[in-house]
């Protein structure tokens, strides 16, 4: 196992120090845009209006999302239906336990993320069997389960009825952290998420995960573990699905189970990654944040009509760029070819 | 005892119209590997159909059902040809993707033109019953399950002796076989997707006249039925989904009977995870198409 993990860095100075000795112009500007954008987006926040501040954490959180789902779904080839559980799960443990028990937010989070990876850990194990479709829908029900119980377990987490996290006065365990420190939080998790998709890519666990996706039989017959490949990418991406939820239920202070095992936020999650270009870490991050500002544009402008409009785009962009939007510009860039009528012959029957 | 009985009919008659609900998901899935997400907007559909004849023009909807049949047929047709058929090849998630866009602008078209009030279509009859001891049938979900098991052994004729259903079944097994036999795939899978959501279109008017329906909740509960159906009962089998259909009807009515809030729908996943991880292939599938051999 921690074979696995330790990656292409297998010198005797250890993970990070053989990294940062690889690191050369050619393969650190990815990184160092990275770095960039992260600041102007701290720097951003000074200049933008409170509305502007709330659709851009949105953003934040959607990229984190889309990263997450891209580990199980992209490189290891598991699309999972059910990831808004872990989210569910994240929001509720951490409004339990602040609500209940008055735990500080801080405590609370990292057992959220806990009670993430044990479930998809406990999941995992069994589902992970399933191939294809039958993965898909294990997942959907693992999901609808989830919330059933939450929902049913009306004395702990009060049901149907919601929960409330207390924020203000001296009830509060945490106080609320208002729209800047949101904008933040959600910024850091956005790019925590990247970079764990962008070092998980490239270390030799990231190729044990591309090969299960390639051939599973094959990969196993070199000597991976599928197994553990496979749960460990789902616990990885369960992990900051969880952490996502944990912040999300802080944000949003009072809400029901419904809102937090929303179906809708595992099929965005499964759109911004095949939209963008899955398998890869541009793909999801350029899918959340070009999908999430769409939508939102449609929404404001188009009044009733946004949806339909959502909808018929995501029709033709599957239609005209069925590999995702970055890996098209990706491969035309490099072999200089950009036909897209190419582009929509390559599946067609 | 009687209460038990009662429960136990209720779920008969609501499996026959979950079964009808879920037979055409289960078919494009077998044959084209399509996970159709629109399957409950395509049912709604033909419900709304259903419900302007009758409005306009005062039409029974038993007797709208084959309106409602060709009118789907014809869109499902053009569907499959124009859209689906353009990206049938690529990995599974894309043409669900696909599916899940047209889903969102057939709801959110429906719901600009019919708002998104709950409508149902009334007759004299849907809401009466007969009884059989202690047992109370309402007339109209009786002759919706009838209408049901007579379309799926139909459609399980059509594809067992026709020559459209062995093209259809060879299709579905393999496609580079199918075609160079000279069968057209793209007709086919069109000719397929256009019966499905026919069949769709037959049963959200059966729910219209025996319940109620809308544009935002209904079309996502019954492509969630029809995805529990389709594995329960297994795919390439006409009888898996109207079998998976009974056994989610009786068990939700029964579950309801003994279990206190919403329990019954997290027993039911259970249910379903639990055969996906026993028994992939359903409970009366076989493994027909899992040497599918995609050319």
């Amino acid at each position: 196992m921690a074979d696995i993990l330790r990656g292409r860095a297998r010198s005797r100075q250890g993970l990070f120090v053989g990294w940062i000795r690889a690191l050369t112009p050619a393969n650190s500007w990815p990184a160092l845009a990275g770095l960039l954008v992260f600041a102007a987006m701290l720097a951003l926040q000074q200049l933008i209006e409170p509305g502007t501040q709330r659709l851009l954490t949105s953003v934040f959180l959607f990229v984190a999302l889309a990263q997450a789902w891209n580990i199980i779904g992209g490189y290891t080839g598991y699309a999972s239906f059910g990831q808004v559980a872990f989210f569910g799960l994240g929001a509720y443990t951490v409004a339990v336990l602040m609500n209940n028990y008055h735990v500080s937010f801080w405590a609370a989070l990292p057992l959220a993320v806990l009670v993430g990876v044990v479930f998809a850990v406990a999941i995992g194990l069994p589902l992970l069997r399933l191939r294809g479709h039958y993965f898909a829908i294990a997942t959907l029900g693992a999901a609808e389960g989830a919330r059933e119980v939450i929902n049913n377990l009306t004395s702990v987490t009060g049901g149907g009825g919601g929960i409330t996290i207390p924020t203000f006065g001296s009830d509060a365990p945490t106080p609320y952290f208002g729209k800047p420190g949101f904008y933040l939080a959600f910024l850091v998790l956005a790019a925590v998420s990247v970079v764990v998709a962008a070092v998980l890519a490239r270390s030799r666990f990231g190729y044990a995960m591309v090969a299960v996706h390639e051939d599973e039989d094959a990969a196993g017959a070199v000597g991976i573990n599928t197994t553990v490949v496979k749960v460990v990418a789902f616990g990885v991406s369960a992990a900051i699905v969880a952490c996502a939820g944990a912040f999300y239920a802080f944000q949003q202070i009072e809400f029901y189970p419904t809102d937090v095992f929303d179906a809708s936020f595992t099929v965005l999650m499964v759109i911004m990654v095949m939209i963008g270009g899955s398998g890869s870490v541009v793909g999801p991050l350029a899918g959340a944040v070009g999908l999430q500002l769409l939508s939102q544009f449609l929404r404001v402008n188009l009044g009733n009509f946004n949806q339909l409009i959502f909808g018929a785009i995501i029709v033709l962009v599957v239609v005209f760029f069925p590999q995702g939007v970055v890996t098209y510009l990706r491969d035309a860039w490099r072999t200089r070819h950009f036909s897209i009528l190419d582009n929509v012959r390559r599946y067609r029957l | 005892m009687s209460q038990f009985l009662q429960a136990a009919a209720y779920g008969v008659v609501q499996g026959g119209l979950l079964g009808l609900v879920a037979v055409g998901f289960s078919l494009v899935w077998g044959v084209m590997n399509v996970v159709n997400f629109s399957h409950g907007a395509l049912a709604v559909t033909g419900a709304y159909v259903a419900w302007v004849l009758n409005v306009r023009f005062g039409l029974d909807p038993f007797l709208a059902i084959p309106v409602v049949a060709i009118a789907l047929f014809a869109f499902g047709y053009v569907v499959q040809r124009g859209l689906i058929n353009l990206v049938i090849n690529a990995p599974i998630f894309l043409t669900l993707l696909l599916t899940f866009g047209l889903n969102l602008v057939i709801l959110n078209g429906l719901q600009l033109l019919f708002k998104a009030d709950d409508r149902t279509i009334d007759t004299s009859y849907a809401s009466q019953s007969f009884a059989i001891g202690a047992v109370n049938v309402p007339y109209g979900r009786l002759a919706a399950c009838f209408l049901a098991l007579g379309i799926t052994v139909a459609l399980a004729l059509l594809m067992s002796r026709t020559r459209l259903g062995h093209a259809i079944g060879a299709t579905g097994m393999d496609r580079g076989a199918a075609r160079l036999m000279g069968i057209r795939a793209r007709h086919i899978y069109a000719v397929t997707f256009g019966i499905a959501a026919a069949l769709a279109g037959v049963a959200g008017t059966m729910i219209a006249t025996v319940g109620s329906f809308n544009p935002t909740t209904t079309p996502g509960q019954l492509t969630l039925d029809a995805f529990v159906i389709s594995v329960l009962g297994g795919l390439g089998n006409m009888y898996g989904a109207l079998v998976g259909g009974l056994v989610l009807g009786i068990a939700e009515s029964l579950g309801g009977l003994l279990l206190t809030g919403t329990w019954v729908n997290a027993i039911a996943m259970a249910v379903l995870i639990v055969t996906l991880i026993i028994r992939p292939s359903g409970l009366i599938g076989k493994a027909l198409y899992s040497g599918r051999v995609e050319v």
